[in-house]
């Protein structure tokens, strides 16, 4: 082993001291062996399981051999054995600290140690040394991805001032960095302290490159993972970083705190986490090296709660969420009622509407199972497979650009029939990342096609952040900062697609893998051809016969594939509940947690071990009471926005706010090139020219990211629902709803009843049904009065929000 | 929010950006990308901190898609070679000694109300990804037609909203730009665009006047219909879009049945000697209509100056017949008409476009993308006038002195509004990125 790495803090042992009247005081770790001069640890206290580490006060019995600072962090000074004194409250421990090998010198790497110092500092941050041209002259690669530039750009460039041997405080990056000369970036580093001693003697001794096959960190964890805390408690973490080497160190002064929402949890630069008022949760990352860990912080509503009487488990969804909110003492909302259940599902199913006949006949069924009877009825219609052959074609880039007007066609047909026949997961993404042939043959093709101008890079990044719910564009350029992926894990997933080749003819051409690699681009550090690697690490080889796109697919579907199947349920889960277990849903990096992952782990075990059967998974997700639930919040559940104890309310999607208007008033807008039937949900691209679905921003299908589906409110969006002549057109069309239930004569209860059915999918409520037609009766002309009426239904939230 | 700089952001040339984190956390406002109503809110808060000087501030951006040939306008070099100087020749202005060129003879009359900086340049010679880097300050690292960067006026209608109540923050005359969207700043704040063309004589805003068959008086039922009916509760989102919905609902009645709203697009209302005195065009009836839209309570117009000005072929004939003449005359009376209203020091007016043109003249007497030099216009906003700013080499290809940055230009704009462009917003990556990434207002025209 390398002697500088030393294994270091043994963590099995922990100290313990207890009485039967006494607060249990715990020390961990119970002893600490440091065998060489850089070996550091940081102690965590805790009192009855709760963090004490800063209110206890330390003590060396020899602070000639191991030091300790009051936050209960150790530093050694020479060889010998020496005992820490922990008191606290009246009771105290002592942990004995071994200290050998401390005359053995080391020389300070720069790759390990310099080059953190570098990120932690922010030098090679984007906004300072790190941006493409530098400042001011000094370049470092952004977020230290490329050691060995930076290495040359310290060492060998600016005129040798930047590091100086002979006279290493004269070196700019000292004088600099400690603010000692004029420095844009202004003081980053204290004269003294241990980052500027480190870098001080790093060019003392000569500014040496890093030795080949230096030990690298392969793993960081965050002790302790995750907590509970109450509001003001605190909580020191310590980092311990494990190297390729099997070494293991304590870095907690070394690594980078952040913290995902500061309003719940903040953390300091030496790893002190302080929990806030507000409740909720944060992840607070950390970075090191290339590496990222995180710990969750959680700041619950109320007292835990030992039971949910008002909850009735349908599913293991319903158990895994329920246990979640019990730990955070969220009380669920009360189920929702029938209408609006119908209302719901056909929306999330259907991306339509209940007709009045469908709301009718449901309302009035008085079967127990009506609601499992439904999600059936709405799997098995033709809306389904159109509805979510549209959700596919926004973020599939299904486009009739560059001649692919056909193709565009061919592609949603082919979406459609795939969903329609529940084809198995693996089986639909094949059919897209390994197309091959003529559009007609292969429609798919155009998910290449579209991207045909960047299409190496854009189908790489895409196939990441559709597929494996990784957004790997950063990666291209530098080293992921929230990820561990690098750049060479970006280019191995672009090696899968470098021998997909185009013929010359057509639009869309045909695709085929050749034998031969078909891209001229090289890897931008190592200048080599670009070679398949998998994500997480094994490269791949192939003989020209076979084509790298189906060992992709193959790769993913595999059973311990960690990003595909979780990845699919979480795309599916924000659908149906509004919001990802992961948010966004094409995020999964380590650095973003899951709100419940025993949750997501478990829904995607159940994709794999149905054979990536998507209906079973719908329906599983709908049948949830979770999903059943009312969107009222309690005051219980009022504040928190991601563990789905009541349902998230959200704006209708574009093409489904369209054809909801259309489908209450009675009106079809024709579309050119469609069948007369076709309503917006059906269309195969983006380019039918219609005001109202770009007003209510459907997506441009220039992304594969859901994010570019816009449901936020504008203004134009209400003047056009509240004072257009195309709604005012729709209202009293001869042909539409109001007109047809005048010509058939209808009383004013049964138009009041049917307009609440076609727009709200419930019957009006007596007051409602009252207030109604006094309004409609009073009116010189009852005929306005409708439209008034009907205008002021498609007006209101209950309208255009799915609740 | 990842907090990836460590304990605030920071750049070499910013400050952190702690405080308005917070004061965003605040008010409540979500992590990530569609930030709606609350950021408003926020804006509402940042001006009141900011003290009400600042209040009715506003800026007209007259956006000259396509690229203008700087080295035909602003930045003449009449001792260059012959097939890099051109047909048109300088001319003097107001100002002892800046010259524009001859076809700009009406604002050369007044120059002392304009400056000009002929050193503004950047590196990115496409259309899409040069207007975006103009729009927004930030260059894409991708060709898309669409905004990946908030553009500056949704910055400004998320940080300022409208200077009155009632009207929009920031508008696009007479369409929607393509590059001028909110991105990750959210819908809410993509620009009200009237969606009709001010020089027809039908002109109206779409969806505001009230449609046919309905009068104010039963919109007023309504509206009165709707308070009893629409009874859902408002707390059911997450996102804040349900209370976003009911303040555009109380912003449109008020825009559709308050006399303010309707007389600010109203344009029929202008003296027909200032609509002729505009140009009666596209491109000046746009201005005409900015200067009302302003006046009225908007904080941010793009004008679109039409297209053509990416003159591959037949450069001169184009700027001579076509593009000056409308352009010289609309810009001259706005930033006159400006001056006469007494509002030199609320109003910045600013023109420009994507990049300048390549000073070599091609074979079919056009120029092509230029972006290594560029000039932009600027008038009023309390700035200092009647100077031009910067110089560039003798075929006016690179600039020789003061070469400013698109993040120069913006963040001078931003300065006249009291935006810092330090503040930080998050992406729906939830990556840190602040108004401008570069760039500090220019020296010569702040004072």
């Amino acid at each position: 082993m390398n002697s500088r790495f030393a294994t270091i803090g043994f963590l099995v042992f922990t100290a313990l001291v207890a009485s039967s009247q006494a607060a249990e005081l715990r020390v961990e770790p119970a002893r600490v062996e440091f065998t060489d001069a850089f070996a550091r640890r940081q102690l965590l206290v805790s009192v009855d399981g709760r963090d004490a580490t800063r209110k206890a006060t330390y003590q060396s019995r020899n602070p000639e051999i191991v030091s300790v600072d009051p936050s209960g962090y150790l530093v050694p000074h020479a060889n010998g054995l020496v005992e820490i004194e922990v008191k606290i409250g009246g009771q105290s421990t002592v942990v004995p600290v071994q200290v050998t090998g401390f005359e053995n010198i080391r020389t300070v790497d720069f790759a390990t140690e310099i080059e953190p110092l570098l990120s932690r500092f922010g030098c090679n941050s984007g906004g300072c040394h790190g941006k493409a041209r530098g400042q001011n002259g000094f370049k470092l690669s952004l977020f230290g991805f490329d050691t060995e530039f930076d290495y040359q750009s310290l060492v060998s460039e600016g005129r040798g001032r930047r590091v100086m041997v002979s006279a290493p405080d004269k070196s700019l990056l000292l004088l600099k960095g400690a603010g000692l000369v004029p420095h844009g970036g202004g003081r980053r580093l204290e004269p003294g302290t241990e980052p500027y001693r480190l870098i001080h003697s790093w060019i003392q001794a000569g500014a040496p490159a890093s030795a080949p096959n230096v030990p690298h960190v392969v793993k960081l964890r965050m002790i302790p993972g995750e907590r509970v805390m109450e509001a003001n408690e605190q909580q020191q973490i310590a980092v311990m970083a494990e190297y390729s080497d099997g070494s293991r160190r304590d870095v907690t002064r070394e690594a980078q705190y952040s913290t995902n929402l500061d309003v719940v949890a903040v953390v300091s630069d030496d790893g002190l986490v302080t929990a806030n008022e507000p409740t909720g949760e944060a992840a607070i990352m950390t970075r090191y090296m290339g590496q990222v860990a995180i710990c969750r912080i959680l700041r619950p509503q109320g007292a835990p709660l030992a039971s949910l009487p008002n909850f009735k488990p349908r599913n293991f969804i319903d158990q895994l969420a329920a246990e979640k909110w019990k730990k955070l003492g969220l009380k669920p909302s009360n189920g929702c009622d029938d209408p609006t259940f119908l209302r719901r599902a056909t929306i999330d199913l259907c991306g339509r509407l209940p007709t009045v006949d469908e709301a009718r006949a449901f309302l009035t069924d008085s079967g127990t199972d009506k609601r499992d009877r439904a999600i059936e009825r709405l799997l098995a219609s033709p809306d389904y497979p159109a509805y979510f052959a549209l959700k596919w074609g926004s973020i599939l880039r299904n486009s009739n650009l560059a001649g692919a007007d056909r193709a565009s066609y061919a592609f949603h047909n082919w979406l459609k029939d795939m969903v329609a026949r529940n084809r198995p997961y693996d089986e639909f993404v094949r059919g897209i990342v390994a197309a091959s042939g003529e559009w007609a043959d292969a429609p798919a093709i155009n998910w290449f096609w579209q991207s045909r101008d960047d299409q190496l890079h854009q189908v790489t990044a895409d196939t990441a952040q559709v597929f494996l719910g990784l957004r790997l564009q950063c990666a291209k350029c530098h080293h992921h900062p929230y990820e561990r992926f690098t750049q060479d894990d970006y280019y191995g997933l672009a090696g899968f697609y470098t021998r997909l080749g185009r013929k010359s003819f057509g639009e869309p051409p045909p695709y085929f893998t050749s034998p031969n690699v078909t891209i001229g681009e090289r890897h931008p550090v190592t200048g080599k051809q670009i070679e398949p690697k998998y994500l997480d690490g094994a490269v791949a080889t192939f003989t020209p016969e076979e084509d790298p796109r189906h060992a992709l697919v193959d790769w993913m579907a595999k059973p311990e594939n960690p990003f595909f199947s979780k990845t699919m349920v979480n795309r599916l889960w924000g659908h149906f509940y509004g919001r990802g277990l992961v948010h966004e849903v094409d995020d999964l990096r380590e650095t973003n947690p899951a709100s419940n992952p025993e949750l997501l782990d478990a829904l995607a075990k159940e994709f794999r071990d149905h054979k990536f059967d998507v209906k079973h998974m719908i329906r599983l997700m709908v049948q949830s009471q979770t999903y059943q639930l009312a969107s009222e919040p309690t005051d219980e559940n009022r504040k928190d926005q991601q563990n789905f104890a009541r349902f998230f309310a959200r704006r209708l999607p574009a093409e489904v706010a369209h054809d909801a208007v259309e489908q209450a008033t009675g009106f079809k807008t024709n579309f050119s090139n469609m069948s007369a039937d076709s309503r917006a949900i059906d269309l195969p691209h983006e380019r039918f020219g219609s005001y109202f679905l770009d007003t209510f921003d459907r997506p441009k299908r220039v992304s594969g990211c859901e994010c570019e589906r816009s449901t936020s409110a504008t203004l134009s969006q209400v003047l056009l629902l509240a004072n257009s002549d195309e709604l005012e057109g729709k209202l009293q069309n001869g042909n539409a709803r109001i007109a047809k239930m005048f010509e058939a004569k209808r009383t004013t209860p049964q138009i009041v009843e049917e307009l609440y059915l076609a727009t709200f999918s419930r019957f009006p409520t007596p007051a409602e049904l009252s207030t109604a037609t006094g309004y409609i009766d009073r009116d010189a002309e009852p005929r306005k009065a409708v439209e008034d009426l009907l205008w002021t239904l498609l007006n209101s939230r209950e309208f255009l929000f799915n609740h | 929010m990842f907090d990836i700089l460590g304990s605030s952001i920071q750049t070499c040339d910013s400050k952190p950006s702690r405080v308005d984190r917070r004061n965003f956390l605040r008010v409540g406002g979500l992590a990530v990308g569609g930030l709606t109503l609350p950021n408003l809110l926020r804006g509402e808060a940042m001006a009141k901190e900011a003290g009400t000087s600042a209040k009715r501030k506003s800026v007209i951006l007259v956006w000259q898609a396509g690229g203008p040939s700087h080295i035909d306008m602003y930045d003449l070099k009449p001792t260059a070679p012959a097939e890099y100087r051109g047909e048109f020749k300088p001319i003097p202005t107001n100002v002892p000694g800046i010259e524009i060129g001859e076809h700009l003879p009406l604002q050369a009359t007044m120059f002392d109300k304009f400056s000009v900086v002929r050193s503004a340049f950047h590196t990115n010679a496409g259309h899409g990804m040069g207007s975006q880097w103009m729009l927004t300050g930030y260059q894409p690292t991708i060709e898309v037609n669409d905004n990946i960067y908030p553009s500056c006026g949704s910055v400004v209608a998320a940080l300022r909203g409208p200077n009155e109540p009632g009207m929009p923050a920031y508008c696009n005359v007479p369409n929607r730009l393509d590059l001028g969207k909110a991105a990750y700043l959210g819908a809410s704040y993509n620009p009200f665009s009237p969606d009709s063309n001010p020089n027809d004589n039908g002109f109206q805003v779409r969806n505001m006047k009230l449609p046919g068959n309905l009068n104010v008086n039963r919109l007023e039922r309504r509206q009165q219909l709707l308070g009893q009916v629409d009874t859902i509760r408002r707390d059911i989102d997450t996102k804040g879009d349900i209370v976003g919905l009911d303040k555009f609902y109380r912003d449109a009645f008020e825009m559709v049945t308050n006399e303010k709203a309707l007389r600010a697009f109203d344009i029929h209302k202008e003296d027909p000697r200032l609509r002729e005195k505009y140009g009666r065009n596209d491109l000046g009836q746009s201005c005409l209509l900015a200067r009302r839209l302003v006046e009225s309570g908007v904080t941010y117009v793009t004008v679109q100056a039409g297209g053509g000005w990416d003159t591959h072929g037949n450069n001169f004939a184009e700027l001579k017949n076509r593009l000056l003449p409308a352009f010289d005359r609309a810009v001259a009376a706005l930033v006159d008409d400006i001056y006469v209203r007494g509002l030199q020091d609320e109003v910045l007016v600013m023109a420009m476009g994507e990049f300048g043109r390549t000073p070599r003249i091609n074979p079919q007497a056009g120029r092509d993308h230029w972006p290594g030099a560029m000039s932009v216009l600027f008038a009023g906003g309390g700035l200092q006038m009647g100077q031009a700013i910067g110089t560039t080499d003798s075929k006016a290809e690179y600039p020789t002195s003061k070469p400013y940055t698109p993040g120069c230009v913006l963040s001078t704009m931003y300065h006249t509004l009291g935006i810092d462009h330090h503040h930080v917003f998050y992406d729906q990556g939830r990556r840190p990125l602040p108004v401008l990434n570069e760039g500090q207002p220019i020296a010569e025209l702040i004072g």
